[in-house]
C-alpha cells in the first residue's frame, strides 16, 4: 500500500524526479569509474614494478638504498649459498654501482646495473646483451631504455665512455657500447640506469660473486647477512601515492554525494511544501504521521533505486566501452611512475556493492531528514496550506 | 764539403739515437721522482691564488687563500665570487669539511663525496686534497726522452704501489736537469687517459722552482679546463694552529 501510493507520487513528480535521478546515477558511475581506474593504477604499476624490478622482494644488503648512490659501492656482499641455490626463474642477482657516462663528452652520472643473464624472473629487454661472452672484450656491451636514450642523446650502436670505480677505490673507465635501446616500462630500470652484463660489472668492479641485492619470487624466510624487503615495501612511496589519490578521490566523491544529497533533500522539502495540504488531508482521515513519513521516504528511495538502474544502463555499456579504449597514460612516461602504457580500470565487485550501498543509504538518509518534520505538523493548519512556511 | 757536411750530420745522428736511450737508462726515475716531491712539497706553505674554471660555457673564477703544512693538513678560504665568499675548506689527514656560509653548517666530505667535482671545476675534491707524495705512492720508471715545449724531458711512467690508489698509473714529463715537472697525464685503471695538467710559469723562490699555474684538464669532457693561478707563494711560514681546527670552520 504505501509502496504504491509512494510509486504514484514519485512519478507525479516528473522532470524534478527525473533529475534526481540522473544526478545521482551520473555521481554513482563517476564513483565506480574514478575507483576501478585508481584500481586498475596500482594493479598495472604493480605488475610492472614486480616484472622489472622487485620480483616478489629483494633480499637486500642490510643498509643499501637505492636514494642513497654514495653508499651503493659499501653495500655489495656474496650472497647466502641457499640463495644462490634457487634456479634462475626464481631468482635474479643485481650489482649496482655508481659511474659517470659521457656522452658527446658530457657528463652524465648513471646507476649502473648488472643482472645474470641466466635469470628469467624479471623482465628486461636485455636479449642483445646475452650474445656477449663472459669476458669483456674491445668495449662493454650495454643496454639503455628509451628515456635514458632520449635523455642523454644515445642510440644504438654509439660508444661512449664509461668510468666508474672499483671495490678498491681506483678510478677506472673504458668504452661502452650501446647494443640496444630497450623499451622499459619502468622509468626507475630506465632513466639514469645503463644495464651491463652481471659477469662484466662484477670482473669491472673487482667484485666477484658479489650483488646489491637478490629479487625472489617468493620469500624463503629470514637469511643470514641479508634483509627482506617485501615488495610493499620497495613500492612504498608509490603506495603512499596511490594512497593520497585515493584520499583525493574521496574528497571528489564526498563533493558529488553532497551535491545528490543537496538534490534529494532539496525536492523533498518542495514536496512536503507543496503537498502540506494533501499530507494534512491523509492525518484528518486518519493516517499515522510515521505512515506518511514513510511514504515520503519511500519516494526517495525509488529516486536512489531508479538511479542504480538508470546507473545500470548507462555505465555498464561505457565500462565495457571503456575496458576496450582504456586510459592512456603516455604523458605519465616522464614522471617516476612505472606506467607508460594504457590503463584499464579494474573492477572490483565487493567495492562497488558497498560503495552503491553507501549511496543509496545517503539518499534515503536525505530524503527521510526533510520529511520527519511531518510527525509534529498540526493536520488543521496542513489542511490550510500553513503548517510549513 | 757538401759531403762532409752530410757525413757529420749522419755521425750526429747516430751519436743522439745511440746517447738518448743512455740517458734514459743513467736518469734514476725513483731518484728523480724524490727530487720532484722535495722540490714541490715544503712543511708550510701559503698560497694566495685564483681558480679559473672554464666549463665550455662559462668561465668562472674564484680566489682563495690557503695554507698547507705538510701533506695532510690544509686550510683554504675562498675570497670571490660573492656565491663562494666565505666558504672554507679544512683538510686534515684523510677527511675533508667544507664550511658555506649561505648555511652556517660544516659539511664533511668523505668516502665517495670526494670524487665529486669541486666547485664544477675538472678537479675532483679528491684530486685537490691529494695527501701523499708522488715517490711513495708510485713505483717510477723511465719511459722514454721525449721533447716538450722546448725542453728535452724523461717521460716517467708511475705505476701505483697501492691498489686503493685513485689513478693507478700516472705519466710525468720530467726536467732532469732542473727537476721540475712539466706535464701530468693520469689514467684509468684500463689505460684510458682521464686527467692532463699542465705546469707552467715556473719561478724561482728562495732555493725552490715552483709553478705558478697549474692547467687541469679532464679528458673525459670537452671543452672544460680549470686554471690554478697562483697569485702569492709563501714557504716556511708561521701558521697559527687554529687554522688547522674545526673551529676555523664558522663565519
Amino acid at each position: 500500500m504505501n509502496w504504491d501510493i509512494a510509486k504514484k507520487n514519485f512519478y507525479r513528480q516528473g522532470m524534478r524526479a527525473f533529475l534526481n535521478v540522473l544526478v545521482t546515477a551520473l555521481s554513482i558511475i563517476s564513483l565506480i569509474f574514478m575507483l576501478s581506474l585508481l584500481n586498475g593504477f596500482q594493479a598495472q604499476a604493480t605488475r610492472n614494478l614486480v616484472a622489472t624490478d622487485v620480483g616478489g622482494g629483494h633480499y637486500r644488503v642490510p643498509g643499501f638504498d637505492i636514494l642513497s648512490p654514495t653508499e651503493w659501492e659499501d653495500h655489495t656482499l656474496k650472497p647466502d649459498e641457499s640463495l644462490l641455490k634457487l634456479s634462475d626463474k626464481d631468482k635474479a642477482e643485481v650489482l649496482v654501482q655508481q659511474g659517470q657516462l659521457y656522452p658527446n663528452r658530457r657528463l652524465y652520472p648513471v646507476q649502473i646495473r648488472g643482472v645474470s643473464m641466466e635469470q628469467s624472473l624479471l623482465s628486461l629487454p636485455l636479449d642483445n646483451l646475452k650474445k656477449y661472452g663472459e669476458q669483456i672484450e674491445d668495449v662493454i656491451p650495454g643496454v639503455v631504455g628509451v628515456k635514458m636514450a632520449r635523455k642523454a642523446h644515445l642510440k644504438k650502436g654509439d660508444i661512449l665512455t664509461l668510468k666508474w670505480r672499483d671495490k678498491s677505490g681506483a678510478v677506472d673507465a673504458r668504452d661502452i657500447l650501446i647494443v640496444d635501446v630497450g623499451d622499459m616500462v619502468n622509468p626507475r630500470v630506465d632513466d639514469g640506469v645503463v644495464w651491463l652484463r652481471l659477469d662484466h660489472l662484477r670482473s669491472m668492479t673487482d667484485r666477484q660473486g658479489e650483488v646489491s641485492w637478490v629479487a625472489v619470487r617468493n620469500y624463503m624466510g629470514p637469511i643470514d647477512g641479508v634483509e627482506f624487503q617485501t615488495v610493499e615495501i620497495l613500492m612504498a612511496d608509490l603506495l603512499a601515492l596511490l594512497k593520497q589519490d585515493r584520499m583525493n578521490s574521496k574528497i571528489l566523491w564526498a563533493i558529488l554525494m553532497i551535491l545528490v544529497c543537496t538534490s534529494v533533500f532539496n525536492t523533498q522539502i518542495l514536496n512536503i511544501f507543496k503537498r502540506q495540504k494533501e499530507v494534512g488531508t491523509l492525518m484528518a482521515l486518519g493516517m499515522e504521521p510515521m505512515r506518511i513519513v514513510r511514504i515520503f521516504t519511500l519516494e526517495g528511495a525509488l529516486a536512489a533505486i531508479w538511479a542504480l538502474v538508470i546507473a545500470a544502463l548507462l555505465g555498464v555499456p561505457f565500462f565495457i566501452w571503456f575496458q576496450g579504449v582504456g586510459f592512456d597514460v603516455s604523458h605519465l612516461s616522464e614522471a617516476s611512475f612505472p606506467i607508460r602504457e594504457t590503463i584499464y580500470p579494474d573492477y572490483q565487485p565487493k567495492e562497488i556493492f558497498y560503495s552503491l550501498l553507501i549511496v543509496v543509504f545517503l539518499v534515503v538518509m536525505a530524503a527521510w531528514l526533510p520529511v520527519k518534520k511531518i510527525i509534529r505538523l498540526d493536520p488543521t493548519l496542513a489542511l490550510r496550506g500553513r503548517a510549513i512556511t | 764539403m757538401k759531403a762532409a757536411f752530410i757525413k757529420t750530420s749522419v755521425v750526429l745522428v747516430c751519436l743522439l739515437t745511440l746517447v738518448a736511450p743512455c740517458v734514459a737508462e743513467e736518469i734514476n726515475a725513483q731518484k728523480l721522482l724524490e727530487q720532484l716531491d722535495e722540490n714541490l712539497w715544503a712543511n708550510k706553505k701559503f698560497i694566495s691564488g685564483r681558480l679559473i674554471i672554464d666549463n665550455g660555457r662559462k668561465i668562472r673564477t674564484l680566489t682563495q687563500d690557503s695554507w698547507m703544512e705538510g701533506a695532510t693538513r690544509s686550510y683554504s678560504h675562498y675570497k670571490s665570487p660573492a656565491r663562494e665568499k666565505g666558504t672554507k675548506m679544512l683538510k686534515i689527514g684523510g677527511k675533508l669539511w667544507m664550511y658555506t656560509p649561505r648555511t652556517d653548517r660544516k659539511i664533511l666530505i668523505a668516502g665517495h663525496l670526494l670524487r665529486q667535482s669541486m666547485m664544477g671545476s675538472d678537479l675532483s675534491y679528491e684530486d685537490m686534497m691529494e695527501d701523499h707524495k708522488l715517490s711513495h705512492a708510485y713505483a717510477a720508471s723511465v719511459e722514454k726522452m721525449e721533447e716538450f715545449e722546448g725542453v728535452q724531458c724523461a717521460v716517467l711512467h708511475l705505476v701505483a704501489h697501492d691498489k686503493k690508489t685513485t689513478y693507478q698509473t700516472r705519466k710525468a714529463w720530467v726536467n732532469p736537469i732542473t727537476k721540475i715537472v712539466l706535464k701530468e697525464e693520469r689514467f684509468a685503471k684500463s689505460g684510458k687517459i682521464l686527467k692532463r695538467i699542465l705546469y707552467k710559469d715556473y719561478k724561482k723562490i728562495e732555493d725552490r722552482l715552483f709553478p705558478h699555474t697549474m692547467i687541469f684538464k679532464d679528458l673525459l669532457k670537452e671543452n672544460t679546463k680549470t686554471t690554478y693561478k697562483f697569485d702569492v707563494i709563501q714557504f716556511d711560514i708561521e701558521i697559527p694552529a687554529r687554522y688547522f681546527s674545526q673551529s676555523i670552520l664558522k663565519r
